[in-house]
């Protein structure tokens, strides 16, 4: 029944882009490119254009000419703010290295090693992996209070490590199947230990895999908020609870929270810039 | 297992042990004391927290809002996500993986999302779509079409919430789809050019079948991932209006928070993690055995 429908739609759809002429189907690839981007950019322009708004145009945006730059004074000044930035920088920034480091070494141990240890462990990663946030997060909570170390640098790393544990040794585990490992078997016929065979040999083969992972995990942790949320408190504020805050059922200030996001978009933008190109080079498997 | 461990394995546990250590600490001790909750009468009425057993499973399974509304919202919202973002995402990788002039801008666009915090993507969405103030209202009345009020009606919520995750996650395909793109092997595609295959046909018999095994992973780390939203659905529509846009993770949040019972809640989130285990669990299944037999 389906199979001649899909070969007649098929038919169909080539003889449709082979109708176009090379000059149409220029247009047409140009005039989709742009929607894409509008599509893409328009809430973050959006943003943007709420941020030079004064709190009292916000609510017409779409029209007037008010344009300001106080929103970024204005929110530069809190004392919050600026220490927010400066917590969600060292966490997601600490986060990074502590996942890479615990991750690199377990992926490499699933990609090495066959049997019932390396099989266990891979299953018990995918079950964890399925386990939705809200099932634990809120006992976390109780879990850091009682290790002493709620809202405190330690207690939103650790949690965030063991978030991205699951995710990242499958990854990992990828990308070391990707390594040829007979150069390890050579340096350890040469002489070097597993430990060295690891660190000498496998991990400099891997860093195009790291380097993505790593700029997908800062920006992971830099953007995350429902662990921020829960776990922290006003020690450690974090730039996303920070953000949301300015808008409550009490206070709509639109256009302060658009000027944190911004300046908040900041570094991620600089980091994703800048690392798009490593991104796709180290997930070329 | 001998307690004197030989080389081989002291080496393989030891490569674990940091992520064992972090995965026990701050995932399975609090995955325990939630389990143990959700067998407990752990509401503000009964401070004894007295021992129920199945009572709060069955409240839950017994529940009309859970089955008629949360459970199908849920199914329905990740499918329709990872549907509409796989589809909008391979047609963006296939684009930049072509060359021509200003794509690295057009990549950069693209990977706007990424950058955004989705609370505050959220945040601004709700804004955009608010019924007196918001942008979309504004160009809609521009065209004459009345004053949509998006958020407080079911179908438009969820569409809403939809296209935001979508839209959040979308970049995240397209990168992943783009690296498997560029790491094809060339040979194929002369091949079919010499055949003078049309387009659509290349695509469909080369690169759709040798892509499979990214596509196969995305799905499921996506589908796993889009079951259990809970950031944008909560700050776009707090799964109203009427709970009539709740996903599974809203409805354990405002059993636990808002309803202040914290052994129902932490049930509900028990169902919802077995739920997608299994499910997870037979995707990958169906999946993997799929991609083998088109290989």
């Amino acid at each position: 029944m389906s199979v001649p429908t899909a070969v007649s739609a098929e038919r169909h759809a080539a003889g449709f882009f082979e109708a176009l002429a090379p000059g149409g189907r220029r247009v047409l690839f140009g005039l989709a490119a742009v929607a894409i981007c509008l599509l893409f950019a328009f809430p973050v322009f959006w943003l943007v254009l709420t941020s030079l708004r004064p709190g009292f145009a916000v609510y017409y945006v779409h029209r007037g000419t008010d344009f300001t730059l106080d929103n970024f004074h204005d929110v530069l000044a809190q004392e919050i703010v600026l220490k927010a930035l400066f917590n969600s920088f060292m966490i997601a920034t600490l986060a990074t290295l502590l996942s890479l480091a615990v991750t690199a070494t377990s992926g490499y141990m699933l990609s090495r090693f066959k049997g019932p240890i390396p099989n266990t462990w891979f299953s018990l990663i995918y079950v964890f992996r399925c386990v939705p946030y809200v099932s634990w997060v809120l006992p976390l909570y109780f879990v850091t209070r009682q290790l002493g170390i709620f809202d405190t640098y330690w207690g939103l790393l650790l949690p965030h490590v063991a978030v991205h544990i699951c995710f990242f040794s499958w990854i990992m585990k990828g990308f070391f199947d990707g390594i040829d490992p007979s150069m390890e078997y050579a340096a350890m016929i040469d002489g070097c230990s597993r430990w060295g065979a690891f660190w000498r040999v496998a991990m400099p083969a891997a860093i195009p895999g790291l380097t993505a992972l790593a700029i997908l995990c800062w920006l992971y942790t830099w953007n995350e908020f429902l662990f921020a949320l829960i776990l922290t408190s006003h020690e450690t504020p974090i730039i996303t609870v920070v953000m949301a805050q300015f808008v409550h059922e009490l206070g709509m200030e639109w256009h302060l929270m658009s000027a944190t996001a911004v300046v908040a978009l900041g570094p991620a933008l600089i980091v994703t810039l800048f690392g798009q190109k490593y991104v796709i080079r180290g997930l070329k498997v | 297992m001998s307690l004197t461990l030989n080389e081989r394995t002291r080496f393989m546990l030891a490569l674990i042990a940091p992520a064992v250590l972090a995965l026990a600490f701050f995932q399975v001790v609090p995955i325990l004391v939630g389990a143990n909750t959700s067998f407990r009468d752990w509401s503000l009425h009964d401070p004894q927290r007295t021992w129920v057993g199945l009572a709060n499973y069955a409240h839950v399974l017994a529940d009309r809002e859970f089955l008629r509304v949360v459970l199908p919202n849920t199914f329905g919202f990740m499918t329709a996500s990872v549907a509409c973002s796989l589809v909008l995402g391979l047609s963006v990788a296939l684009m930049l993986n072509r060359r021509f002039a200003g794509r690295v801008i057009v990549q950069s666009f693209v990977l706007l999302p990424l950058m955004v915090a989705p609370v505050i993507a959220a945040i601004m969405i709700r804004w955009m779509f608010n019924d007196q103030f918001g942008v979309v209202n504004a160009a809609l009345g521009g065209l004459g079409i009345g004053p949509i009020s998006w958020l407080t009606q079911r179908w438009t919520a969820f569409l809403v919430i939809l296209m935001t995750d979508v839209w959040l996650w979308t970049p995240w395909f397209a990168l992943i789809l783009l690296a498997g793109l560029q790491s094809l092997p060339p040979e194929p595609f002369e091949a079919a050019q010499i055949d003078a295959a049309s387009r659509w046909r290349t695509f469909r018999y080369i690169t759709l079948p040798m892509l499979r095994p990214v596509i196969v992973v995305c799905v499921v780390i996506r589908s796993i991932d889009a079951f259990r939203t809970f950031d944008i659905v909560w700050t776009i529509s707090g799964g109203g209006p009427a709970r009539a846009t709740e996903v599974f993770s809203i409805y354990a949040y405002v059993e636990s928070f808002q309803f202040l019972n914290l052994g129902r809640g932490s049930a509900a989130a028990v169902i919802g993690a077995v739920t997608i285990v299994i499910f997870a669990m037979a995707l990958y299944r169906i999946l993997n055995r799929y991609v083998e037999v088109s290989r």
